[in-house]
């Protein structure tokens, strides 16, 4: 049986019930310029050569927008995962499971309304780097790749927080989980920072972390110029992985209440 | 089969060292409104998690609108819809929001016209485009009713529909449920621990008490299985029981700590027996009941379906704790 049409249906309703809560869109669009403001100025006080020395460019902020854009794809899955304990709270995933929708649907438009939501941010951070005077490298195909490669990363992120909680209807699970992830993969990467500081041990967590290979893309090609495609084969990889595992561990475990 | 819209056979679920239902067999004819009465936790909620697929059966079959459940559950779940106890329903959509989502879920390329019409029976068509945070309960209730029919579904699940709604909502939904049931021919099965809403809504019936079936039949049926009166005594001290089946009349007597349950022949000829047996200022409080599907229940289970202090939701704190955390 087609599951498009739930799946449209599904998607939908995930959008329509993200753009009509007006704090989702107040954080959404606040918290990019935050990010900037707060991390971007902690090295507004050094030295040009100093910040070119480290960053091997004359604005943190264009370093970091790869890094913070990337560190936020971490916790979208986290709002995934609290709308689907709220369904099921609720009692709306008990009307879900009622119609001739497979659980495995209800996961995908979970997974891919939270990937959505955190892509919204890709424009308004965007936005925020030029109003702090950065300048751009790169031709559209590797931006495109960037962007992809973002996708990929929330879409792997969403997917392993949508099957962690597939079974709870505990709303503090997601932020534990969060809580526990995202400190870990946001400092051994090189969201922040430049690898070449790291210590060993961390420079091999940031070797396998997708969070790295998000930043090390987007970096190369906003600041540099250029691009390296295997960073995105990764995190295709790293995606469909996560999707592939995320799926059968919802077709199996995801619950009606 | 082809008349029986729902049939069991030795249905029984079974949760850890909880036996919910128990090898239970039931057949609901097509057209029909059929009830499930029971009191809370006896497992009316864990069938219709059975019949409509929703929780895995433990063992015997289930067969709704001629599919098996266990084999062909998307089958039966393009074929049934659902009604809770408490309404469930996208607050921050419009009514024509929650039926274009449920018609999604439902795979209808052509809806709008059923949708329509569904909204003009139900008196929510001028509503169609507002919130249905907006809406009263009442009108909450309607629209549920109105996605549950939008697929021109066989059989109709509603799992007490009227749990914790005031009188007027209750009976509105009652004429509503047997206009569905006569306007569209649809078989409704419909699970109630109010005593009257079955016997004022449902064609046969079945009382469910610990996970099993313990009678069926029709209200008429039924009530004629009792042809006992209840007297119901409450006292300020504990009376000797032998002292009370000693009263002309009584056949049975059941207690529970200070309240005495009294079955007998006709309650106009034993209580002037039963004043001249107990001193009047022993007595606080005493209740005849006339045979009733409260009656057949206590005959049958030596309890009353919806004990005193038994754990009834409040399903307006329900909705106003919903609107709040979705706001």
């Amino acid at each position: 049986m087609s599951q498009r049409s739930q799946f449209v249906g599904l998607y939908g309703r995930e959008l329509l019930r993200t753009f009509r809560n007006p704090w989702v869109l107040v954080i959404t669009f606040v918290q990019p310029f935050m990010w900037l403001a707060f991390f971007g100025s902690s090295f507004s006080g050094a030295s040009p050569a100093l910040v070119q020395q480290i960053f091997h460019t004359d604005s943190y902020i264009a370093f970091l927008l790869p890094g913070v854009l990337s560190t936020s794809m971490l916790t979208v899955g986290m709002f995934g995962s609290m709308s689907t304990i709220q369904d099921k709270r609720f009692g709306f995933m008990k009307r879900i499971l009622l119609t001739p929708t497979s659980k495995a649907t209800v996961y995908w438009s979970k997974v891919l309304g939270s990937t959505s939501r955190g892509l919204i941010q890709i424009p308004v951070m965007i936005v925020a780097a030029l109003v702090f005077g950065v300048r751009f490298a790169g031709d559209p195909l590797m931006w495109a790749g960037w962007i992809l490669g973002i996708f990929f990363l929330g879409l792997g992120m969403s997917c392993f927080f949508l099957a962690m909680t597939a079974s709870s209807t505990d709303w503090q699970t997601p932020g534990v989980i969060s809580n526990f992830i995202t400190m870990p993969l946001m400092f051994a990467s090189g969201a922040l920072l430049p690898l070449a500081n790291f210590p060993a041990w961390m420079q091999a967590i940031a070797s396998v972390n997708p969070v790295s290979f998000s930043s090390l893309l987007g970096r190369g090609i906003v600041v540099f110029g250029t691009v390296d495609w295997s960073y995105l084969g990764y995190l295709a990889l790293f995606a469909v992985g996560m999707l592939l595992a995320g799926t059968a561990i919802a077709s199996r475990y995801l619950k009606a209440e | 089969m082809a008349t029986n819209a729902i049939l069991t056979e030795n249905l029984t679920k079974v949760y850890g060292k909880l036996t919910a239902v128990d090898h239970v067999n039931l057949k609901v004819g097509e057209g029909t409104v059929f009830g499930l009465l029971g009191p809370n936790g006896a497992g009316k909620t864990t069938m219709i998690k059975l019949l409509t697929g929703l929780t895995d059966i433990t063992e015997g079959e289930a067969y709704v609108a001629g599919f098996n459940v266990r084999r062909d559950p998307m089958h039966v779940k393009q074929r049934i819809g659902w009604v809770a106890s408490e309404v469930i329903l996208d607050d921050d959509f419009t009514a024509w929001e929650n039926l274009w989502l449920q018609a999604k879920l439902q795979s209808l390329p052509e809806w709008k016209d059923r949708a329509e019409n569904l909204l003009t029976y139900f008196g929510l068509l001028d509503r169609r485009k507002d919130r249905v945070k907006t809406f009263s309960t009442g009108m909450r209730k309607k629209l549920e009713i109105a996605l549950a029919l939008l697929h021109q579904p066989e059989v109709v699940f509603m799992d007490e529909p009227t749990i914790g709604l005031d009188a007027n909502t209750r009976h509105m939904l009652w004429d509503l449920i047997i206009g569905v049931n006569k306007e569209f021919g649809i078989t409704v099965l419909l699970t109630s621990h109010y005593i009257e809403e079955a016997d004022a809504l449902c064609e046969q019936i079945s009382i469910i008490d610990h996970g099993k079936f313990v009678a069926s039949g029709s209200p008429t049926e039924l009530k004629a299985r009792v042809r006992s009166d209840f007297v119901e005594l409450e006292t300020r001290e504990a009376v000797d029981e032998a002292q009370l089946r000693t009263i002309p009349g009584v056949s049975d007597v059941r207690t529970q700590g200070k309240t005495w349950i009294l079955r007998v022949s006709a309650a106009e000829e034993v209580l002037p027996h039963l004043f001249s047996t107990l001193k009047t200022d022993e007595i606080r409080r005493i209740n005849v009941e006339k045979p009733s599907l409260e009656t057949v229940f206590l005959d049958i289970t030596g309890e009353r379906i919806d004990q005193p202090g038994s754990d009834v939701p409040d399903y307006r704190k329900f909705y106003a704790q919903m609107r709040r955390a979705r706001q």
